[in-house]
């Protein structure tokens, strides 16, 4: 079995913001749509010790997905590989799925009239080709690949690293796995 | 940028009209079925009929593609599709039901038949109006919604502003009993409008000083600016004091008059909350986000179509 997930090493991340625009870029998104946005915590600290902390944000991709349980048409679903992604055609911008996610991953593309989010770019994925924000993180802040690959960069990380997962308390069962640098957010 | 309210006044005016619709077809089919006042209710179960349609209106309206509206009733386990069935089902059986008390079809006069229609109106109202609760309050993302007590708040809303629109339209054709009969009809809404008001005072309070204490952040927020922030206009004179306090008050008052503008001032009480509500969707937001939201330009939209 496949299961694709992604870690953010923040450790490494600088906030530069590539991995948006790639994405952006790739999915020809409107100019009000945003996948996945690069917080930034900070500058913390006392000078000379401060330093800020960059938390890049994606679809979780969840094992448990909120949204797709929401969906009342269909439109949202997820495949074997965990890949969670919106049927265009079905969808009906009833906007429930948007409501049900924690993690602010879904957005309403206004010109189609449908909600949209992040598929872990798996036209590319399936071709054996990395995510487009993957490809351009210069810093490798983050890594993509299959979870259950045992010989996986994910999945050497998630069991060799301590990680976090976000709002794990949802029940959401996120595929997102955080390793947390200086300071650490969570 | 980020978008403020993803739901907005169309889905809190379903929700109230859902909720009305719903409480009004539960009292009328209550006093239908156990106290055998059915004509006196005629009207009302073709008005909640038309309330609960009215909503779907504004809920399809509210979709991003409307023409595609159908396809709700395609999934098989969401919350929302089930709604979907119940409130298309509940419309045609109100329509029905109240077609028994017409005259005009050869099944008028079968109240067997009829009594099996209140029945299943009854049990589908009870649906309708707990599934409005229940639709937000199963939202993990939104804490102000995600509590098993919004749908007791729905409910008991629904009931008393059901009951307040059902004593304004009692008695009216196609009714043809006595004046006495409505009046006492009349009486009994008003009491038991007057326990249901209490008791949604008791629940809302409830509510709030819960959402306010809550350990959660977010819900903490959303509930501070119902008590002293932004909605707390809304939240006191509009649902509290219109809504509320101020129907009991003409209720104890009595009179022709109070027991017109009472069960309106409910009704109106019941359009408060549902937008005090819908309006409260915070999601918990990561350190940073806010921030983040803020810093992109704004302003900037027509140079970005224009480049393109």
């Amino acid at each position: 079995m496949t299961r694709y997930a992604m870690v953010m090493d923040t450790r490494r991340c600088i906030g530069c913001h590539s991995c948006t625009v790639a994405c952006r870029t790739w999915n020809e998104l409107p100019t009000d749509m945003i996948y996945n946005p690069v917080l930034t915590d900070g500058p913390v600290g006392v000078y000379p010790n401060v330093h800020m902390n960059h938390m890049p944000l994606i679809c979780m991709h969840c094992d448990n997905p909120a949204c797709v349980g929401a969906c009342p048409t269909g439109a949202s679903q997820q495949d074997a590989d965990g890949i969670v992604w919106v049927e265009d055609a079905k969808c009906i911008g009833c906007k429930a799925c948007i409501q049900s996610c924690p993690y602010n991953a879904r957005h309403m593309n206004h010109e189609l009239g449908v909600a949209a989010k992040c598929n872990f770019c798996k036209d590319r994925v399936r071709e054996g080709k990395e995510p487009h924000c993957v490809k351009t993180c210069h810093q490798r802040a983050r890594i993509f690949g299959d979870l259950d690959d045992p010989n996986s960069d994910v999945s050497r990380l998630v069991n060799s690293l301590a990680t976090v997962r976000l709002l794990e308390e949802l029940d959401t069962d996120p595929q997102v796995y955080y390793i947390i640098g200086l300071g650490g957010q969570g | 940028m980020r978008e403020k309210h993803f739901w907005a006044w169309p889905i809190a005016s379903y929700l109230f009209l859902g909720g009305l619709g719903g409480g009004m077809t539960i009292l009328a089919t209550v006093f239908d079925l156990f106290f055998n006042k059915g004509d006196v209710f005629a009207l009302a179960l073709l008005v909640a009929a038309a309330c609960v349609g009215l909503g779907c209106f504004f809920l399809i309206f509210e979709l991003g593609r409307p023409l595609q509206f159908w396809r709700v009733f395609s999934a098989q386990k969401a919350i929302l599709t089930f709604g979907a069935w119940m409130l298309l089902i509940l419309i045609g059986v109100n329509a029905v039901n109240f077609s028994f008390f017409t005259g005009w079809f050869p099944w008028s006069g079968m109240a067997g038949l009829q009594q099996v229609v209140a029945g299943i109106d009854l049990v589908l109202a009870t649906g309708v109006v707990l599934y409005t609760g229940i639709m937000l309050s199963s939202l993990k993302a939104r804490p102000f919604w995600n509590t098993p007590a919004l749908p007791v708040l729905f409910t008991v809303s629904g009931l008393s502003t059901g009951a307040a629109a059902d004593s304004l339209l009692a008695g009216i054709w196609p009714f043809a009993g006595t004046a006495e009969e409505v009046a006492s009809v009349h009486e009994a809404l008003h009491t038991l409008d007057i326990v249901l008001v209490v008791f949604e005072l008791i629940v809302i309070l409830l509510y709030v000083i819960m959402m306010y204490t809550s350990s959660n952040p977010t819900a903490k927020r959303a509930a501070s600016r119902w008590l002293s922030g932004s909605f707390s206009a809304s939240f006191w004179g509009g649902l509290v004091f219109v809504g509320l306090v101020l129907p009991l008050g003409l209720y104890a008052l009595g009179g022709a008059a109070a027991g017109l503008l009472a069960p309106v001032l409910a009704i109106i009480g019941g359009i408060f909350l549902r937008f005090l509500v819908v309006y409260s969707d915070d999601r918990r937001l990561f350190t940073g986000e806010e921030c983040y939201w803020e810093r992109l330009p704004k302003g900037d939209e027509a140079f970005m179509e224009a480049w393109e």
